[in-house]
């Protein structure tokens, strides 16, 4: 199985985490940040599993940061 | 009696010339990974298009009347054709003396350079960048020191951007007056791994402030393209940068003097999108994808982005309207909820100046929250890039259709529009707009009404419930004949709009109204 880290494109503030084990298809909404008073929803390009979570909700985050691993397939 | 034997000295030293800095030199280059400058031109101009001038330039040594040795001057230039037009190619030779000097001095009877050529021919210039600048070991040849003047060479280069097309490629470490040349263009790309760009490199940096770093971390792309935004855009190779500098001029006029060139994409102009219907959130909270909403509208897959690393809350590129070239910009509220912050204003400025420049209309989709507000802004000059949008937008003349998607705050807001010359906007249903935001305005502006209430936070919400009812795009429609449209319109009223600018833009050919500057 491939993992594939998710990295944040902004700073912000976590909203919103997936569950470990978790089943997604691309454009799944995985993470929702807060940024500007704005919930910017991060997605995968891949369908796969969450296989970790790097964030919990509230943490601050920057750009590039890992905020959720997933094994692709 | 024939010339043959001049024909024969002819071409031996033009395969002198061809052995650019020797096979040593050659072998070195390949090495770092890089193609010689001859194999660049090869790459990038259209089959056997290539047409040299000044390749018998050089550093030649005589023993008696027989020549002994033959070093060519560190650049490699003619015309080539480029998706079938002429074009001025201009390439560093990193194998001669690093690429360093050899510009045309003032000899009786010099050639002209290669960048006045492009002036007096009106076609655009192309640099291949792979030099170094000047270097200490020239003081030596000259037996002195020299006063760094450059406006007998500079000056072209500069005028050139108000006349052709310029792009420039970093294709090595470049230093000096060629690092400059970088920016000094419309369009700039470097490629991942091979290329940095500084006034100094490492041993300079390390002389100067006393700390070691590598060329990759002082200029390296994760620099410019991202941070800096000296250069526009990344290639993965040199094929890639190649490959982009011939979408890039494949949108503009050869010169300011001629109508960018029109071509058949199959892509209906009245092509109605059902997605944009629904593509922007009712939650106010959640934004949309500014770039995907671009790609929609404009003809299908004819959209080339400029800087997309680079202040990300305004996507910038030059697409396709019913075939015509359009620039086109439209903030991403996707990133920083789309504010315009010093690096997305400059994305700005040059595309409007680049529209503006050689008669493009130009395209705007505004999602607009106003400058960016915050310490970092203000360190930055938030002010200061503001009043050169300000200033650009006011000094445009090309056509321009804005079309409000969603919020237009603040002066920010302002520079969405131009009160002058053929301009048209838009509205959808969606949007909202006003001198400032009601969250926040209400606070401020009802101050004591609040503090003096039983109950603030209930106040303060019955203040902002009373000013939203007012924010109804239609209140202000009543008022003032903005005309609001179903976003499922827009494709079609902007190929309209595109198309009728055709004749406007005719009527501007030539010198811009305000120069380009980088």
């Amino acid at each position: 199985m491939r993992k594939q880290e998710i990295k944040s494109e902004l700073a912000g503030t976590v909203q919103s985490v997936p569950a470990v084990g978790q089943k997604i298809s691309p454009d799944d909404e995985l993470v929702i940040l807060e940024s500007m008073k704005m919930e910017i929803p991060v997605g995968s390009k891949w369908a796969g599993t969450v296989s970790e979570v790097r964030v919990q909700p509230g943490a601050t985050v920057a750009e590039g940061d890992v905020l959720v691993v997933i094994e692709v397939g | 009696m024939s010339w043959a034997e001049e024909v024969a000295e002819l071409n031996r030293r033009k395969q002198l010339s061809e052995q650019m800095g020797g096979p040593e030199g050659v072998a070195r280059q390949r090495e770092r990974g890089k193609l010689t400058a001859r194999e660049r031109i090869h790459a990038l101009a259209d089959a056997d298009s290539f047409r040299e001038f000044m390749g018998l330039t050089g550093r030649a040594q005589y023993k008696g009347d027989a020549l002994v040795s033959f070093v060519p001057k560190p650049q490699v230039e003619g015309t080539i054709r480029i998706g079938g037009r002429k074009a001025i190619v201009k390439a560093s030779d990193f194998t001669v003396r690093g690429g360093a000097g050899g510009s045309p001095g003032e000899h009786l009877g010099q050639e002209l350079s290669a960048s006045a050529r492009s002036i007096e021919w009106r076609i655009p210039m192309i640099r291949l960048l792979d030099a170094a600048g000047g270097s200490v070991r020239g003081f030596e040849e000259l037996g002195r020191t020299y006063l760094p003047d450059g406006n007998s060479f500079t000056a072209p280069e500069v005028k050139l951007l108000s006349i052709v097309p310029v792009v420039s490629a970093v294709l090595g470490s470049v230093a000096g007056l060629p690092a400059i040349f970088g920016p000094l263009s419309h369009f700039s790309i470097m490629v991942k791994g091979i290329s940095q760009l500084f006034p100094g490199g490492p041993p300079v940096v390390k002389a100067a402030l006393g700390y070691d770093i590598t060329k990759e971390e002082l200029g390296g792309d994760a620099i410019h393209v991202k941070v800096s935004g000296c250069i526009d855009n990344l290639a993965e190779t040199e094929q890639d940068a190649f490959a982009q500098i011939r979408t890039f001029l494949s949108y503009l006029p050869s010169s300011v003097d001629e109508m960018a060139p029109r071509v058949t994409t199959g892509d209906p102009p009245d092509r109605r999108e059902e997605a944009l219907l629904s593509i922007v959130p009712r939650n106010r909270r959640r934004p949309f994808d500014g770039r995907k909403l671009l790609q929609t509208i404009v003809d299908k897959d004819s959209f080339f982005e400029i800087a997309p690393q680079y202040g990300r809350a305004r996507v910038t590129g030059l697409a396709r309207m019913n075939g015509y070239t359009v620039g086109i910009m439209a903030n991403n509220p996707m990133i920083n909820g789309g504010a315009t912050d010093v690096a997305a204003g400059s994305k700005a400025i040059r595309l409007i100046q680049l529209c503006n420049t050689f008669h493009l209309p130009l395209i705007s989709l505004a999602d607009e929250p106003g400058f960016q507000v915050g310490l970092e802004a203000e360190k930055q000059g938030i002010e200061r890039a503001g009043a050169r949008i300000v200033s650009t937008v006011c000094l445009s003349e090309m056509p321009w259709c804005t079309v409000v998607i969603g919020r237009l705050y603040g002066v920010a807001g302002q520079c969405h529009h131009r009160p002058s010359g053929m301009f048209r906007r838009y509205c959808w249903p969606s949007a909202n707009w006003g001198s400032m935001h009601i969250v926040g305005g209400a606070s401020a502006a009802y101050r004591r009404e609040i503090e003096s209430a039983a109950d603030p936070e209930a106040k303060r919400q019955e203040i902002e419930a009373r000013l939203n009812a007012l924010a109804s795009p239609f209140r202000t429609a009543e008022a003032t004949g903005q005309d609001i449209i179903d976003p499922r319109e827009t494709r079609p009223l902007l190929c309209e709009f595109v198309e009728d600018a055709q004749r406007i833009l005719r009527t501007q050919l030539g010198r811009p109204s305000m120069p380009y500057l980088p």
